[in-house]
């Protein structure tokens, strides 16, 4: 790691620059080797960090606390919905019938809302984009490490659609990478996520974005946007007919 | 249940979880973790009607870490249970396999014997999400210094780890 920008390498790949910095950023990343060699070595180690444990409070803990908030707030035990199977039958049954629900895969209506939020979420936090880039090679390696899925992208510039960067997000509670396009002022968002043999909704219509959803492979595509129906439409003959 | 109560809970809960695994990860010991958590919550629960927007997540967080370090000065370490003796908590990991759990102590084990600064920045970054910013603000730092510790937490992983990778 000998390159004396390598922090700023680093910054760009974590989705800490923006605008000409990050443009700048990748321009350097493009024409060095050491930056290159440093990008892959990351994105490995953040894959290999995905295998690392993550600690979860225990029911106890939870139940504990519960009690400590009583105490704190003078009043006898209330009914907090942060105890979950800790305390008693009724609510070990509930949790037990929440753990079932979690593995089904998601409905159809449960999908279109949670892409249709999950967009809307994004467009109004200013949180579109994590890893700014017009270049799929920075992008795809991006999403790999850390949505854990390695979704096709391409950039069609060309036929109008501009990939402006990349995202982690979820999808009804499942992890889904998100690449980012633009077309003149409007945002088109392709979303990915694991298939879990869900049945895919109709394209649709919902508080004026269009979305569409199909399978390609393993994996589950849903794109969304405000765009006119004949852009949504070439957008996802384009997004459909990507190959590696 | 009064409001104030309510709305600790709806804003606090989700981040129960990431506020866990911080604790736990900078103390190396379920126990401590526990503690600490209980510690970190009712503070927070105290200090909530001063809690002006801003991110819930990175606040807990910064809570989490002040009690670790008032824990660490109160009882000057239990030095921390060997991961090995821990009961590993896996996520949705659906193979199980030996392989998967070895890999998956290894790695366990080479982030817990990361120094102390790194290893906050490493968590806070890998595995909770937070930007530079934020981490700056958790852990009481420069950015610059931010910047150059995941960095070197990163490099010293990448010498540990490498036949993890």
């Amino acid at each position: 790691m000998s390159c004396e920008q390598h922090l700023n390498t680093q910054s760009y790949l974590d989705g800490e620059l923006d605008g000409t910095a990050a443009a700048a950023a990748e321009s350097h990343l493009n024409s060095c080797a050491d930056c290159q060699a440093q990008a892959a070595a990351t994105a490995d180690l953040s894959d290999a960090l995905r295998k690392v444990t993550r600690y979860r409070a225990s029911d106890i803990l939870r139940h504990k606390l519960t009690k400590q908030l009583d105490r704190e707030s003078g009043r006898s035990p209330a009914k907090s919905f942060w105890v979950g199977a800790a305390s008693g039958g009724g609510l070990s049954a509930l949790a037990a019938g929440f753990a079932l629900f979690l593995l089904l895969p998601p409905t159809a209506a449960t999908l279109s809302q949670s892409i249709v939020d999950a967009h809307t979420a994004a467009l109004t936090g200013g949180k579109t984009i994590m890893v700014a880039s017009s270049n799929h090679h920075t992008v795809k390696p991006w999403l790999a490490a850390h949505a854990g899925i390695s979704p096709l992208v391409t950039d069609f510039a060309d036929q109008g659609f501009v990939l402006t960067g990349g995202r982690t997000d979820e999808v009804a509670g499942m992890r889904a990478a998100v690449a980012v396009y633009r077309h003149g002022n409007h945002e088109v968002e392709l979303f990915t996520w694991p298939d879990r043999g869900a049945h895919l909704p109709e394209s649709a219509m919902a508080k004026g974005f269009r979305t569409a959803f199909w399978k390609m492979g393993d994996l589950d595509y849903a794109a969304v946007s405000d765009v006119d129906a004949a852009a949504f439409q070439k957008f996802v003959g384009l997004a459909k007919a990507q190959r590696e | 249940m009064d409001d104030r109560r309510r709305r600790f809970e709806a804003q606090a809960l989700p981040h129960l979880d990431a506020a866990y695994n911080l604790a736990r990860w900078l103390s190396r010991s379920p126990v401590d973790a526990d503690d600490i958590v209980q510690d970190a919550m009712l503070r927070a629960f105290r200090a909530f009607d001063g809690f002006r927007g801003g991110d819930m997540k990175a606040w807990l967080l910064t809570i989490v870490r002040n009690c670790w370090l008032s824990a660490g000065k109160a009882t000057k370490r239990r030095g921390h249970t060997p991961l090995e003796d821990q009961e590993l908590v896996a996520e949705g990991d659906p193979e199980h396999s030996a392989i998967q759990q070895g890999t998956r102590r290894r790695l366990d084990a080479l982030v817990a014997q990361l120094p102390e600064e790194f290893r906050e920045a490493l968590i806070l970054r890998e595995m909770e999400d937070m930007s530079y910013r934020e981490i700056a603000e958790i852990t009481g730092t420069p950015i610059g210094t931010v910047m150059s510790r995941l960095a070197r937490a990163r490099a010293l992983l990448r010498e540990t780890a490498r036949d993890c990778l």
